[in-house]
Order: structure tokens, then sequence, then C-alpha cells
């Protein structure tokens, strides 16, 4: 898999990293059940802190793409519908990013997800 | 950069050629000191008492205090000497020819030793092996070292790497992937071979059960079991399961497991890399480590392999999934690592460019320049 931060940008580092991953699982180039690198080589690999690596990790758990387990470290969760929630999550981060844009809040965001949802 | 570039065309199979010469004069040592071993036997097999003192202290005038049976202690050279003569010959190379008559000779060398002072003994207990035997075999083992050395000789040298060779710049494409200025980028990934771990599984397996054996039932082809089990399939369990990884500081393949032995390949010492077929059996002679003249590979299947090639001219395979990635951003990383080079060493020129015309104003003799440093081989 293939991981690419830019220092320079805006994003923090560990968004972009787990953005690499949702990238990757959304366009087939990661496989579900493919197993993460260790987040201290990771870390190492790109020469930031390990706990950017982590948080992005983290982040990819909460948005339910990996697994993360003692022991057994980062894993992409097995499912053929890895893939698809990976898409969904990359879109929802689209329009999260649209409606900073636009100037909405947060508050005004989850209103109209709500909406959304009927 | 001055990279080779060669007009497609169909890539002819190479053939490997086992190279019969090398192979032969690396087993011949072998085959002798088998003879010799054998001959030993059969002509003192009257005068040899049975068991036969085999193993002596250091101290006390070298007094035998271990004991073997005669016939296990014939099949045990014999086994020895053929694992021995298997191995070398298997990694056989011009270089180190010197290096299976050595071995060789020692082991020859010492069993014949061994066999020589049991001579006529009626009690194996009254055995003494002098630490002066131990010189006797280095004597040996050196003079078989010399011989080894002397028919090297006779070995055509192996053929200069050619980059029109198959493999990287081959007239294959050599891939990138584009990198903003700031961006830094690494690629990760894990790969292995199922039936490799299992192959281990049972070396391993024995190695742990066999050392049991020897101690409850009979310690000979238990321990011998126990020692070839462990050798085998701990470096096999090792490299059955690994990681690949491309980053700034080059190729690194990691045991996943032990994460020993690693094989790293500096940016600094990268040519040029790409994705080729690999047919395992017919480059290499099988899968797993294997090495060849100019070229080593970590196999796990046939089919497509990350191709790297080195500064000295030698390819690095590994059989690992996206290669194509891999080998595009090594590309990028190396490239870029170059131009960091070269940045530096011209900015050192400028320096030194100064610095001489200051000193030829002051009429002085020209400063001593520093030679960019060579980058050290390191896999």
């Amino acid at each position: 898999m293939l991981f690419r931060v830019d220092p320079a940008s805006s994003v923090p580092l560990g968004d972009q990293i787990a953005a690499c991953v949702r990238g990757a699982l959304a366009d087939g180039t990661a496989a579900p059940g493919e197993r993460l690198p260790p987040a201290r080589e990771l870390a190492e690999s790109l020469g930031v802190n390990v706990h950017t690596v982590l948080r992005g990790y983290q982040r990819l758990r909460e948005e339910g793409l990996i697994e993360l387990r003692r022991g057994r470290g980062a894993v992409i969760v097995p499912g053929a519908q890895a893939p698809d929630r990976a898409q969904l999550v990359e879109r929802l981060h689209a329009l999260v990013a649209e409606a900073r844009r636009l100037g909405l809040t947060d508050e005004e965001f989850l209103d109209l997800a709500r909406a959304g949802l009927g | 950069m001055n990279r080779l570039r060669i007009r497609p065309r169909p890539r002819p199979r190479r053939r490997f050629r086992p190279r019969l010469h090398v192979r032969a004069l690396a087993a011949a040592p072998f085959v002798l000191a088998l003879g010799v071993h054998l001959l030993l036997l059969a002509l003192w097999y009257d005068r040899l008492p049975d068991p036969l003192a085999t193993h002596f202290a250091a101290g006390n005038g070298g007094r035998a205090d271990g004991f073997t049976p005669l016939a296990g202690f014939a099949a045990l050279g014999s086994g020895l000497l053929v694992a021995l003569g298997a191995g070398w010959t298997l990694f056989a190379r011009r270089a180190v020819l010197w290096g299976a008559w050595a071995t060789a000779g020692f082991a020859g060398g010492l069993l014949g030793l061994v066999l020589r002072d049991n001579l006529d003994a009626t009690d194996p207990a009254d055995v003494t092996v002098p630490l002066a035997t131990f010189t006797v075999v280095a004597g040996i083992a050196a003079l078989a070292a010399l011989a080894g050395r002397a028919l090297t000789g006779l070995v055509p040298p192996e053929p200069a790497v050619s980059a029109a060779s198959d493999g990287p710049d081959g007239g294959s494409r050599v891939p990138r992937l584009e990198l903003g200025a700031g961006e830094v980028a690494g690629w990760s990934r894990a790969t292995g071979s199922r039936g490799m771990t299992a192959l281990s599984a049972v070396f391993v397996l024995a190695g742990a059960v066999a050392p049991v054996l020897a101690v409850l039932v009979e310690p000979w082809p238990y321990a011998l079991i126990a020692l070839v089990g462990l050798a085998v399939g701990v470096p096999g369990l090792a490299l059955s399961r690994v990681r690949v990884a491309v980053d700034r500081r080059g190729l690194t393949v990691t045991p996943a497991v032990l994460h020993r032995p690693r094989i790293r390949i500096p940016l600094d010492d990268i040519v040029s890399a790409t994705v080729r077929e690999v047919d395992g059996f017919a480059e290499f002679g099988g899968w797993g480590y294997r090495t060849r003249p100019h070229r080593s590979a970590l196999l796990f299947r046939s089919g497509e392999a990350l191709s790297v090639r080195r500064a000295n001219g030698f390819e690095f395979l590994v059989t690992v999934p996206d290669g194509e990635t891999a080998a595009a951003l090594l590309n990028t990383l190396a490239a870029r690592a170059k131009e960091v080079q070269r940045e530096s060493r011209s900015d050192r020129e400028t320096e030194r460019e100064t610095e001489r015309e200051t000193e030829r104003e002051k009429e002085a003799g020209p400063g001593a320049s520093s030679a960019p440093g060579v980058p050290g081989e390191r896999i």
C-alpha cells in the first residue's frame, strides 16, 4: 500500500495517512483482510511520530474500515463490503469539506444530515 | 543520469547452465574425504575398538570422555561429509572454492585423526588426543585450501554483468511515480507463502521434538534431526512471511515475526527498479531465498516480481503483489536521492573552486580535495 503525506499541507498528517488507506481500499489496491504496516514501522518509514500514525489508524477504526487488535496490529476489515464502505466514507469527507467551504457550522451540517436520514 | 535505454526486443529465455565446473570442483574434496574416511575404516577395522573414543577433554591431556559405536561413527562421519559437501556444492562460487576444500580438509582430517588415535586401543577410555592433533588438522585444512585456491584457476571467471541481460533496463520500461516537491512517500506490503510456512513449521516441530527423543531414547539420529530441523526450520519460518517496504531509506525486506534477518538496499545503491516475470524453478532452481551469480531473490511463487538493479550490476528480486507501484516509487526516490547528492557535490565543487581562487590569490599550492564518499554495499 502506498502512503504519501505532505508535511506542508494544512491537513493533519494522521488524516493524510488515513486517507491513503481509505483511498487504496476504495480503488482496490488494498484488499479486505490485508494487514497494514505496524505503526512504528510506518512512522519510521515516513519520518513521522508513531502517535501521528496511530491517530490515523484510530480514525480508520472509527470509520469501521480497519480492526485494531492487540498483538495482531491493524487489519483491514474482512468482507466484500469494505471497499464500498471506504468509498462511502470518502464521499462523506468530500461532503464535509464542501460544507466547510460553504461556511456551514458543524451543527448545521449535522442537522442537514439528520434531515437527509429522515 | 545515464540509464541505458535498449530497444524493446523479444527477450530470449536465458538458460541457466548449472556451471558444472565449479560444482564438480566444490564436490570433489568431499568425495575425496569420504573415500579416505571409508578406506581408513575398512583398512583399520580389525585394529579399532568398539565403541570408539570420540570426545576428549580439553584439559587432562586430551583423555577420552565420550564414546560412539564404530558403526555410528562411520555413518555420522559419512553423513557429515555428505551434508557439508551438498551444501558447498549447492552454493559453490568460483571465489570461495578454496572454502569448500578447507572445510573438506578440516572435517576429513579430524575424522581420520580420531581414528588414528584410536588405533590398537584395548580400552577406549585410555585413548588420548593431544592438542597437537588440532594443529595437524588445521595444517591439512590449510593445505586443502591452497589446493582449492590453485584449482580456482581452472574455472573461467563468471561473465561480467551486462545491462543488456534480462532484468531492469533490459529493454523494459522504467516506471516512475509523480511526487510533489515536499511530499514524503512510503510503500509497504506483506507477502509470503503458506506452503513455505507449513514446510518450515514441520522442520521446527521436528527440531523441537527430536531433542526429547534424543534424551529419552538414544542420542544419535535424533540429535542430528534436531539440529537439521532447527537449522532449516527457523530461517525458513522467518523468511516464509515478510514485509516489503520502499521508503526514503531504500528497499527493505523484513521477516514478519522475528524481524531478522533483514535485507536492505539503500537508495544510493539502486540504479533502477522494475517488475518482471520470474520462473523460480528455471532461474533459481526453486523458491525461498536463492542466490545465483550476480542475482539473489526471495521467491514465494513464480510470476511477477519486483526487480532491483544495484550499483554493482547485481539484481535483487522479490515476489510481491503491486510491485509496479513499489518499483515506480523506488525509481522516483532513487532519482531524488541522486539529485540531492549531485547538488551537494556541486556545492562542494563551487566551494572548492572559491577555495582554489583564494589560494591562487595567496599564491599557495592547491588544497587537498576530498573525494566524494563511495556508498558502501549493504544488504
